[in-house]
């Protein structure tokens, strides 16, 4: 069955784009990846597939219907923004409450364990917090009716790296009680650790459709190295390696494929120095940008 | 200088939307004027109807069927709606960076909070003056056109002046209370609140003699309009403690700012 | 009915302040009134040795004006303004509460229809107004009474303080119907004192007589008070209008609320 069914979507503001005859297609118990730059329409999508912004065009549903039509659908989504306000006079109790009291079920359990994980003073004014801990409001007010469908919004900026941890073996969590996993991010590590499949967008249009298996197959790596004698360029003449700046010492390349013969053939300088890294998003968008020429 | 310009070019639109709706007000006020002066005999029972019954009819003390006399009378609803626009602006133009949450970016660039207090007062000064001046070339147009008795623009000039040291106690009040108040968001109603307390008290002054003492708590009752009517100019006594009020009012806005924590 | 309650919360306190400035008005109004009826007879006997036409002009019911109905419908119009304020307040802040506090990310994805949401919203906003106006009238009538100085007609004292509820229902649909035009409201105050007073204003400086045109313009001359202590009733034609405005903006904000894009917050 299908969670999310989103069809030729398109979403103009005024003049300026949106997003452009946008199709996915998320299937249950999924954690799907959807990676862009800022500003390339994820939140647009988003907001739309919420029922917070009308279509131009196409549709946008979940669990076969539409938000604006029937709202009581999003009783089983959870959903965490990037960017949490709230009540600022109320406590943080009595928003999980009011929150809870749209599902139509005891939620008490349920709050009083997510505060547990996340560490969180349930009788704190909202006012008072830090922005983190708006965050970790905002992740337990999203789960606290154990949605069947968890969207998420560029969630783990203004975590800290151990709340981050904590923020997604929660999520991995719902996902093997059988929970639905929208997750929208510009950092492609984040996705690269949860999803099993990944949309790239770009320019308000889904560039790339694949799975993470796939994509992790010929995996991205920025790779930098120094060597202590200068390098000549007919090493670096295999598949995979594209990008390539050399400069005496010292060479920078983006390589895509089988790890290990790229690690012998850089074996074979005497290194003095050595980095591997993930490319930056811009640099594999820019690659499929190329291929698509 | 930038943030003198930054907020005259914020207000530019409220400023118009005002000056315009002034004019309007002035427009259509002094359009009725003809409406009063006409009948010679109601003259006589504006002028023997007790105080108090006056006040109650919205008429003050004025013999409105002259034109300085209904200039007056109007003047309290033009004063009125300037006085709340000096007290919206003074409040608002401090609170605004909290209100939006642009504290952190103003707050951080190499400039005293005193500099950006300094600033936003003389922008919302330069607001103030441009209103009074629509008000005053305004009144002066209209009343030309419809009075048929002596020319009275050194009594509207006078009005205007005194209007101007009204708004300039607003105005500061509202700055005052913006930089004072630890919530931006109450700052506004608090202002609002202390000129809709001054406007009644105005108004039920009027009615009793018994607690005149009231009127120091009301700017709207710091200048004797019947005074200005009859041609005797602003008191000079008035205008001093009105303007060392202003002073105080700025200076207390100098004080509290740099001294409190901003809400972000 | 959570979310209602959850605004009717919101709201208790700012209730209970306007109510008692309201009456605060009223009370300090009428405080003064046993030193004016001193001069009644004064005042009665020099208004008499003038023309009719001149006192309907002033809008002085001769008979009236130092009976305690007549002393409140001449001080009634400040309440009405108070009134109006709460009112248009009220108007614009519940529908756009959301995107001013930045929680509409938080409602709006909630499972329930907008239009739930702006009924909600607005029931809670009226019952608080009839809070207010239910807390005048019985202050306002403990008041009038203690400085009577003779019985008046308790019925005519009601119909001009229901006029209070009728000022504030149309204030507040002007004011939700402004509200749902504008992406972002950041301050309410500045705009439902403009529009009170404005209206306010333009009804003070442009009405000259009962049969005046510019009436319509004015909410606050919908109810002409010597009309009401005259007849015992409401103008059918302003009452109508009234409710008209009520409808059509009221529906109107529905209809805008429910098609409005929500965008992201910053």
């Amino acid at each position: 069955m299908n969670v999310i069914e989103i069809e030729k979507l398109t979403k103009n503001y005024g003049k300026s784009r949106g997003i452009i005859d946008v199709n996915l297609t998320i299937e249950q118990g999924e954690v799907f990846g959807f990676i862009g730059p800022n500003g390339a329409g994820k939140s647009t999508t988003i907001r739309t597939l919420l029922g917070l912004i009308h279509p131009t065009s196409g549709s946008a549903k979940i669990f076969g219907k539409s938000c604006f039509d029937s709202p009581e659908v999003r009783r089983e989504v959870g959903y965490l923004p990037s960017e949490v306000f709230y009540y600022d006079n109320m406590r943080v109790i009595d928003l999980l409450k009011y929150s809870a009291s749209f599902y139509k079920k005891d939620c008490t359990k349920r709050i009083n364990e997510l505060a547990e994980i996340m560490d969180l003073d349930l009788n704190k004014k909202i006012d008072d917090l830090s922005f983190g801990n708006k965050k970790k409001v905002g992740i337990v007010q999203g789960l606290l009716h154990e949605p069947k469908l968890i969207i998420l919004d560029e969630p783990t900026s203004g975590l800290d790296p151990l709340m981050q941890q904590k923020f997604f073996d929660l999520i991995a969590g719902e996902n093997k009680k059988g929970a639905t996993v929208f997750f929208s991010s510009h950092i492609l590590g984040e996705v690269q650790k949860m999803c099993s499949r990944v949309a790239l967008i770009k320019d308000g249009r889904i560039i790339k459709l694949e799975k993470m298996s796939s994509l992790q197959e010929n995996s991205y790596k920025r790779i930098k190295l120094e060597t202590k004698s200068a390098m000549y360029k007919d090493a670096f003449n295999i598949d995979g390696i594209s990008k390539l700046e050399l400069k005496g010492n010292s060479a920078d390349f983006i390589y895509k494929g089988n790890i290990n013969s790229i690690i012998r053939r850089i074996g074979e300088f005497e290194l003095a120095n050595l980095t591997i890294d993930e490319p930056d998003l811009e640099e594999i968008f820019m690659h499929y940008y190329a291929k698509e020429d | 200088m930038n943030i003198f310009l930054r907020e005259l070019r914020a207000n530019r639109k409220s400023l118009i939307i005002w000056s315009v709706c002034i004019f309007l007000l002035v427009l259509s006020g002094m359009a009725k004027y003809t409406a009063y002066s006409s009948g010679g005999q109601s003259a006589a029972v504006f002028n023997n109807l007790p105080h108090s019954v006056k006040a109650l009819i919205g008429m003050g003390s004025f013999d409105v069927t002259t034109m300085a006399g209904y200039f007056a009378m109007l003047f309290l609803y033009t004063e009125l709606a300037v006085a709340i626009h000096a007290a919206l602006l003074g409040a608002g133009i401090i609170a605004k960076e909290e209100r939006d949450k642009t504290t952190e970016f103003l707050m951080i660039k190499p400039i005293s909070r005193k500099t950006v207090i300094t600033s936003k007062l003389f922008a919302a000064f330069v607001n103030v003056v441009i209103v009074n001046i629509v008000t005053l070339v305004s009144c002066v147009a209209m009343v030309t056109k419809y009075n048929k008795g002596p020319d009275i623009t050194s009594e509207v000039i006078m009005f205007m002046l005194s209007m101007f040291i009204v708004q300039l106690v607003f105005l500061t009040l509202g700055a005052a209370m913006a930089a004072f108040t630890k919530s931006p968001k109450a700052s506004g109603s608090f202002t609002m609140g202390m000129l809709l307390i001054a406007f009644i008290i105005s108004k039920i002054t009027d009615l009793t003699d018994k607690i005149n003492v009231l009127n120091i708590l009301s700017p709207f009752k710091y200048f004797s309009y019947v005074d200005l009517v009859s041609g005797k100019g602003l008191d000079i006594v008035s205008v001093i403690l009105s303007l060392s009020l202003v002073a105080a009012f700025a200076a207390s806005a100098y004080f509290f700012y740099p001294k409190r924590d901003l809400h972000i | 009915m959570n979310m209602y309650l959850h605004e009717l919360k919101s709201l208790g306190k700012s209730t209970l302040i306007w109510a008692c400035s309201i009456l605060a008005i009223a009370v300090i109004y009428f405080s003064l009134y046993p030193g004016i009826v001193k001069d009644a007879a004064d005042f009665k006997s020099l208004l008499s040795g003038y023309p009719a036409e001149i006192r309907a002009m002033l809008g002085i019911s001769l008979d009236n004006i130092t009976t305690i109905l007549g002393y409140y419908s001449m001080i009634f119009s400040f309440v009405a303004i108070c009134g109006a304020i709460q009112a248009t307040n009220y108007g614009l802040s519940t529908l756009s509460k959301e995107a001013r506090e930045r929680t509409a990310d938080f409602l709006l994805v909630k499972p329930v229809s907008r239009a739930s949401i702006v009924t909600s919203k607005l029931l809670a906003a009226l019952t608080m107004l009839l809070a207010t106006n239910v807390l005048y009238f019985i202050g306002a009538f403990v008041t009038a009474n203690l400085v009577k100085t003779s019985d008046y007609n308790v019925k005519l004292f009601f119909l001009v303080s229901l006029t209070l509820l009728f000022l504030q229902l149309i204030f507040f649909a002007l004011g939700a119907f402004i509200s749902v035009f504008f992406k972002k409201l950041k301050s309410v105050l500045p705009i439902s004192l403009g529009v009170v007073f404005g209206l306010y204003i333009l009804g003070a400086v442009l009405v000259t007589g009962e049969d005046d045109v510019a009436r319509f313009i004015s909410p606050f001359q919908y109810f002409n008070i010597g009309y009401i202590l005259n007849n015992a009733g409401y103008e059918s034609t302003y009452m109508i209008t009234g409710a008209l405005i009520v409808a059509v903006t009221i529906a109107a904000s529905y209809i805008i609320y429910v098609k409005k894009d929500i965008h992201a917050v910053n």
